[in-house]
């Protein structure tokens, strides 16, 4: 009898320590997705200011000037729901001024600038959606939902901008 | 900036990742930042460097294939323990978490920010992912993924199903530069192969395949083999036609490497698959030598498709044969290709790749916070602790 109870207790003890492992896991996750969004909201931020830097420039052509400002204006004050577009818009604003090699700026830097941000935004929308991908498959697991170990957490999502920003 | 680097392998044994870590500890040093490496270390009178801290004495094991320096265990848990919490890092770079070894231990101890790198590629599919369950839920605490080579990041991708950042190693651009060839090794036409020539995937024999036809055109054709292997093992089973051709230097050192690839005509890297990045190519690429390599995604990758380096169809001698004829037809070719390959070289030189790494920690120091014990192993200690009390 006593043994049984000691088996049972070993059991209970060792499934606990499990659900708050996986819990602490998860609360890890949900962090590291937080954190890989806000650099790569950051970038996307700093992509926008460049976007309207080289709208007032002297020498840009007025129409790409209106088109750029635009959509860094509508990138910058999305809401979530429409965050994707607008920055697939400003995406195509910028491929507009390269397309038709309309980029005034020789000597402003701003082009180095750009290539910068762009290559750091691959990275961050790399670190990001890996971040997400883990989380998402973490909470698909069968424990995390029977226990509701998520709490009220938002189930990540990844945006459809992160695979053609750049 | 407060760096820690993690490496798995000995400080004081030959390694790639070692010689990695030691190239961008140095870098790191330069810009300004506090870096300290912690490494195992084999002999504990051997001298390093004074940004490396010593955590005890590697043990070989057997890990994919070759004999790998690492350690592990308790002892070397709370020497990682006592370097985290005395080192205060705003950052902590881990290579080769998923091996066990001080980087695993690191990543399973340690909270904050963090950036792994992974080097390896394709270890043992079975093996693999009978030990994903034990790795996933610590190499999940990385912030940041870095794979060296898209060999590497594949790898990643199929065992553990997590992705990364591709960042290559990096070379030292300016010390490949101005290298001078040596009369000796300059014979005629002169072809070379670099590395362990008796290892199947390195190539040679394939090389050695395609040779006759390439004498048959170039009559005065020599080859120079460098790398360790047994060699008198090796040239029994050549044809003593071809055997005179051929000139085995041993392994060389860096200065040797260099003179080296000045001194030849056309570097062949005939390697059949296996390699994860290829710096050798990379290195060749920065002393400025026309090159010609088997179409593996590595070396592809690192010659951009041809860009800075001819390429023929993998483990076929008769294209082997077919594209070295071609160049070594045309001297204005090969010396066209030499003046032009230092510029793809200089795409793996430290200041572009470093600055890439230091991309990735500005963007995961952003938010996370310094680096400390995990709250999982504080409990740990302080239940010893309390045990111990009583």
């Amino acid at each position: 009898m006593i043994n049984e109870w000691i088996s049972i207790f070993i059991f209970l003890s060792a499934f606990i320590w499990y659900l708050t492992f996986t819990a602490s896991r998860l609360d890890r996750l949900h962090h590291r997705v937080e954190t890989s969004w806000a650099s790569l909201d950051a970038l996307l931020q700093q992509r926008a200011a460049i976007a309207i830097e080289i709208a007032h420039l002297a020498q840009a052509d007025p129409a790409t000037s209106i088109v750029l400002t635009h959509s860094a204006y509508l990138a910058r004050e999305a809401k979530i729901s429409e965050r994707s577009e607008a920055e697939q818009a400003l995406t195509e604003a910028f491929g507009y001024l390269y397309e038709d090699d309309l980029f005034p700026v020789e000597h402003s830097g701003l082009s180095e600038k750009l290539t910068a941000v762009n290559k750091k935004i691959s990275a961050a929308i790399g670190i990001h959606r890996e971040s997400v991908t883990a989380t998402k498959a973490q909470r698909r697991r069968l424990v995390v939902k029977l226990f509701r170990l998520a709490g009220s957490a938002p189930l990540p999502v990844t945006y459809p901008f992160e695979d053609i920003a750049i | 900036m407060r760096i820690g680097i993690v490496s798995p392998y000995g400080w004081d044994s030959p390694g790639g990742v070692q010689v990695h870590i030691r190239d961008l500890a140095r870098y790191l040093i330069a810009q300004g930042h506090f870096v300290s490496v912690l490494a195992p270390v084999y002999d504990e009178n051997s001298p390093v460097e004074d940004f490396v801290v010593p955590a005890g004495k590697p043990i070989s094991i057997p890990y994919n294939g070759a004999v790998a320096r690492v350690l592990f265990g308790p002892v070397a848990a709370s020497r990682v323990r006592q370097w985290i919490t005395s080192g205060n890092f705003d950052l902590l770079h881990i290579h080769e978490p998923a091996i066990p070894s001080l980087g695993l231990l690191a990543c399973s101890i340690a909270e904050g920010a963090m950036v792994g790198t992974f080097h390896v590629s394709a270890p043992r599919i079975k093996i693999a992912f009978a030990i994903a369950p034990f790795v996933e839920p610590i190499v999940e605490k990385l912030n940041a993924r870095i794979a060296v080579s898209e060999v590497a990041r594949e790898t990643l991708q199929i065992h553990l199903e997590t992705d990364a950042v591709v960042i290559p190693n990096g070379i030292n651009l300016k010390s490949f530069a101005g290298a001078a060839p040596r009369l000796e090794w300059q014979l005629g036409k002169t072809i070379g192969f670099i590395g362990r020539f008796d290892e199947k995937r390195k190539g040679l024999s394939l090389l050695l395949e395609a040779l006759p036809e390439i004498v048959k055109v170039h009559p005065d054709i020599r080859v120079l083999v460098a790398g360790p292997g047994d060699q008198d093992d090796f040239i029994k089973d050549v044809d003593p036609a071809l055997a005179g051709r051929i000139t085995f230097l041993g392994k060389l050192n860096e200065e040797e490497k260099r003179q080296f690839f000045k001194s030849i005509e056309l570097y062949i890297a005939p390697n059949t698959g296996g390699e994860s990045f290829g710096i050798i190519l990379a290195e060749a690429m920065a002393t400025g030598v026309a090159i010609l390599a088997s179409d593996i995604d590595a070396f592809r990758s690192v010659l951009e498709d041809g860009k800075w380096g001819a390429l023929f169809a993998n483990s076929s001698a008769q294209d082997l044969a077919i594209k070295a004829n071609q160049l070594l037809a045309s001297q204005s070719t090969l010396d066209q290709m030499a003046a032009a390959s230092p510029e793809g070289g200089a795409r793996f030189d430290w200041s572009v790749v470093a600055e890439d790494i230091l991309d990735i920690y500005e963007m995961v120091r952003e938010e996370g916070q310094p680096v400390t014990l995990a709250a999982d192993s504080r409990i740990w200690n302080r239940m010893m602790k309390g045990l111990g009390g009583n």
